[in-house]
C-alpha cells in the first residue's frame, strides 16, 4: 500500500472543507456553553463555568429525555435494520418482476420530513380500525403508543434508506462465491451465514452507525407530530434543547447540545471499533 | 441458480404488505391534493370523488412557488456536485494512502456528521452574518455539503477498497496517473457507490429542515420551509400542503427514474468486475 505522499491531495481538499465548516461552529459552541446568556438580557452575559452542565445531573427532566431518546433510538434502528435487510435480500433475489418495483420502495425517503409526518395525521387507518372493533387507537395522545407512533411513522421514513445502503452492497458481492459454495453443497442458509453475512458486515454496521446516529437526533418528525408530549413522554434531547433555544438560553442549549454530541460519540465510538475490525483485517 | 417458481410466487405475495406500507400514504397525500375541503375531512373516507385543482392553483397563485422550487433545485444539485466531488477524492484517499493518524481522521470526519444540527446552527449563523451569506444559495450549499460529505466518504470508502488493487496497478504501469486511474478505473467500478452517494447528498439538501429555515429568508427560501409555513396556526391547510408535498415529490421521483437505468448498468457493471 502506498504511503500517504500523495494521498494529501485526495484527501486534503475534502477534509479542510469539512473541519472549517463544522468544528469551527462546534468550538464556538462549546466556548458558549460556559456562560449564562440569555438572548433577552444581552448585557448580562457571564462566565460560568460548567454550571450549565452541573444542572443536569439533579434534572429529572433531562434524565427522563435521556431515557426517551434512548428508548426512541434502539426501537427505530431495530425495527429499520431488520426490515432493511430482510428487504435487501428480498430484492437481491433474480427474479425478474422485482426490478421495475424496486424503485417504488424508495418513496417515502423523497418526502420531506415534515410533510411526510402530517400525512400519518389523516386518520383513515383509525376510522378502519375503528369499523372492525379494535380503535380508533389514541396514536398520538397516549403517553405509551406516542413513542410508538413516531417510531413507525421514522420506520416508514427510513426503511428505504437501510433497505438501499445493504442492497448496494448486497450487488457488489462477487457472485461465483455463491455459485462456488452451491457447488459445494451449502444450503441457502449457510451461505447467507458464512458469505453474507461477513462480507456485509461493513456495510450493515455502517448503516446502523449513521441511522443510529441520525435517529439520536430526530428532530422534525417528533416536532410536528407530538411536540414532545403529551407530558414529556415523546420529549427527547433534542426537544428539550429546542425549546431552550426558544426560550433565548444559549448557554444551557449549547451545554445540551454537547452532551448530546459527547453520548452519540461514544455510541459511535463502540460501533467504529467493530467496523475497523474485519477493515483491518482485509487491508 | 435459478428460482422455482414457488419462490417467486411466496416473494410476490410477501411485496403486497410492503408495498401497501410504503405506498399507501403517498397515495393517500396524492389524492388528498385533488380534493376539496369536504371532501378531506369525510367519514367514511372517500376512495372515489371528484376531482378538483383548487389546491393546486391556490399554492401556485398565492405565493412564487416556482421561484422555491428552483432555490431548492439549484441548492440540491450544487450540493450532489460539490459532495461527490470532494466525497470521492477523500473517499479514494482513505482507502488506498495509509498514514499515521488515518483511523483518527476517519474518525473525525464522522464526529463532524455527529454534531446536533441544533448547535451547529447558531454559531453557523453567526459565521454566515459575518461573511455576509444569509439568505444565500451559497451559505445554504455550504452548510449542506458540510452534512451530505462525511456519508459519502464513508460510503465510498467501503466501495473503492473494494476496486481490486491490481487493476489500478496495471493502469499505473502502464503510465496512467493517481488521478487517472481515479476517473479511468476506479468511478466506473464502484459506480453503483457513487449513485447511493448522489441520491443521499441531493436528498440531505432537499428535505432539510431546520437550517433552511434560520439561515434562509426571502431570497434561498426552500420548498420544506415553505411547506411547514402552510401548518399555520389556525391550523393546518392539509389541502394546500398535499398539493405543494405533491409537487416537490414529482421532481424527485423524476430524478430517481433517470438515476434508475444508470443504478442498474452501474450495478451489473460491478457485478462483471469480479
Amino acid at each position: 500500500m502506498a504511503a500517504g505522499r500523495a494521498g494529501r491531495w485526495f484527501l486534503l481538499p475534502g477534509l479542510v472543507f469539512l473541519f472549517a465548516i463544522d468544528l469551527i461552529p462546534l468550538a464556538y459552541s462549546g466556548w458558549v456553553s460556559f456562560y449564562n446568556w440569555w438572548l433577552v438580557r444581552p448585557r448580562d452575559v457571564r462566565f460560568v463555568g460548567l454550571a450549565n452542565y452541573a444542572r443536569f445531573a439533579d434534572d429529572p427532566e433531562f434524565t427522563r429525555a435521556v431515557v426517551v431518546t434512548t428508548l426512541f433510538t434502539v426501537g427505530a434502528v431495530l425495527v429499520e435494520f431488520l426490515a432493511g435487510l430482510g428487504l435487501a435480500l428480498l430484492f437481491a433475489q433474480p427474479i425478474k418482476f422485482l426490478r421495475p418495483i424496486r424503485v417504488l420502495l424508495l418513496l417515502p425517503l423523497f418526502v420531506v420530513p415534515v410533510v411526510g409526518a402530517t400525512m400519518w395525521r389523516v386518520g383513515v387507518l383509525n376510522y378502519y380500525l375503528g369499523a372492525v372493533g379494535l380503535g380508533p387507537l389514541p396514536w398520538l395522545s397516549d403517553p405509551r403508543l406516542a413513542l410508538v407512533s413516531i417510531t413507525l411513522v421514522d420506520a416508514w421514513r427510513t426503511i428505504p434508506f437501510m433497505f438501499l445502503v445493504m442492497y448496494a452492497g448486497l450487488e457488489v458481492l462477487p457472485a461465483e462465491l455463491f455459485e462456488a459454495a452451491a457447488v459445494d453443497g451449502a444450503s441457502r442458509w449457510q451461505s447467507f451465514r458464512h458469505i453474507t453475512v461477513p462480507l456485509l458486515t461493513y456495510i450493515m454496521l455502517l448503516a446502523i452507525l449513521i441511522r443510529g446516529m441520525d435517529a439520536f437526533r430526530e428532530f422534525d418528525i417528533i416536532f410536528v407530530l407530538t411536540g414532545g408530549g403529551p407530558g414529556t413522554a415523546t420529549q427527547t434531547i433534542q426537544i428539550l434543547n429546542y425549546r431552550a433555544f426558544g426560550l433565548g438560553h444559549m448557554g444551557e442549549a449549547n451545554a445540551i447540545g454537547i452532551v448530546t454530541l459527547i453520548i452519540v460519540a461514544v455510541m459511535c465510538f463502540v460501533l467504529m471499533r467493530a467496523i475497523l475490525r474485519p477493515q483491518g483485517a482485509r487491508s | 441458480m435459478k428460482p422455482t417458481r414457488l419462490r417467486a410466487t411466496l416473494t410476490g405475495v410477501a411485496l403486497v404488505p410492503v408495498l401497501v406500507w410504503t405506498l399507501f400514504p403517498i397515495y393517500w397525500i396524492t389524492t388528498a391534493s385533488f380534493k376539496t375541503e369536504l371532501a378531506l375531512y369525510a367519514k367514511p373516507p372517500q376512495w372515489l370523488f371528484t376531482p378538483i385543482l383548487d389546491n393546486y392553483s391556490r399554492v401556485l397563485t398565492n405565493i412564487p412557488f416556482f421561484q422555491y422550487l428552483k432555490n431548492s433545485l439549484v441548492i440540491a444539485i450544487g450540493t450532489t456536485l460539490g459532495s461527490l466531488v470532494l466525497g470521492t477524492l477523500a473517499g479514494y484517499g482513505f482507502a488506498r494512502f495509509h498514514f499515521r493518524a488515518s483511523e483518527a481522521v476517519r474518525f473525525l470526519v464522522l464526529v463532524t456528521r455527529m454534531a446536533p444540527r441544533m448547535v451547529l446552527v447558531v454559531p453557523y449563523y453567526l459565521m454566515m452574518q459575518r461573511l455576509g451569506l444569509l439568505d444565500t444559495y451559497t451559505g445554504l450549499l455550504v452548510a449542506y455539503v458540510s452534512f451530505a460529505l462525511p456519508f459519502s466518504i464513508w460510503l465510498l470508502i467501503g466501495f473503492f477498497v473494494d476496486v481490486p488493487l491490481d487493476v489500478e496497478e496495471a493502469a499505473m504501469i502502464d503510465g496512467c496517473s493517481r488521478l487517472g486511474v481515479l476517473l479511468r478505473i476506479v468511478i466506473p467500478i464502484a459506480a453503483p457507490g457513487l449513485v447511493v452517494a448522489a441520491i443521499f447528498a441531493f436528498l440531505v439538501s432537499w428535505n432539510e429542515f431546520l437550517f433552511a429555515l434560520i439561515l434562509s429568508g426571502v431570497e434561498a427560501k426552500t420548498l420544506p420551509v415553505v411547506i411547514a409555513g402552510l401548518n399555520t396556526d389556525a391550523g393546518p391547510l392539509y389541502g394546500e400542503m398535499s398539493a405543494a408535498a405533491v409537487m416537490v415529490m414529482l421532481p424527485n421521483i423524476v430524478m430517481t427514474l433517470a438515476l434508475q437505468r444508470y443504478l442498474v448498468k452501474g450495478l451489473t457493471l460491478g457485478a462483471v468486475k469480479g
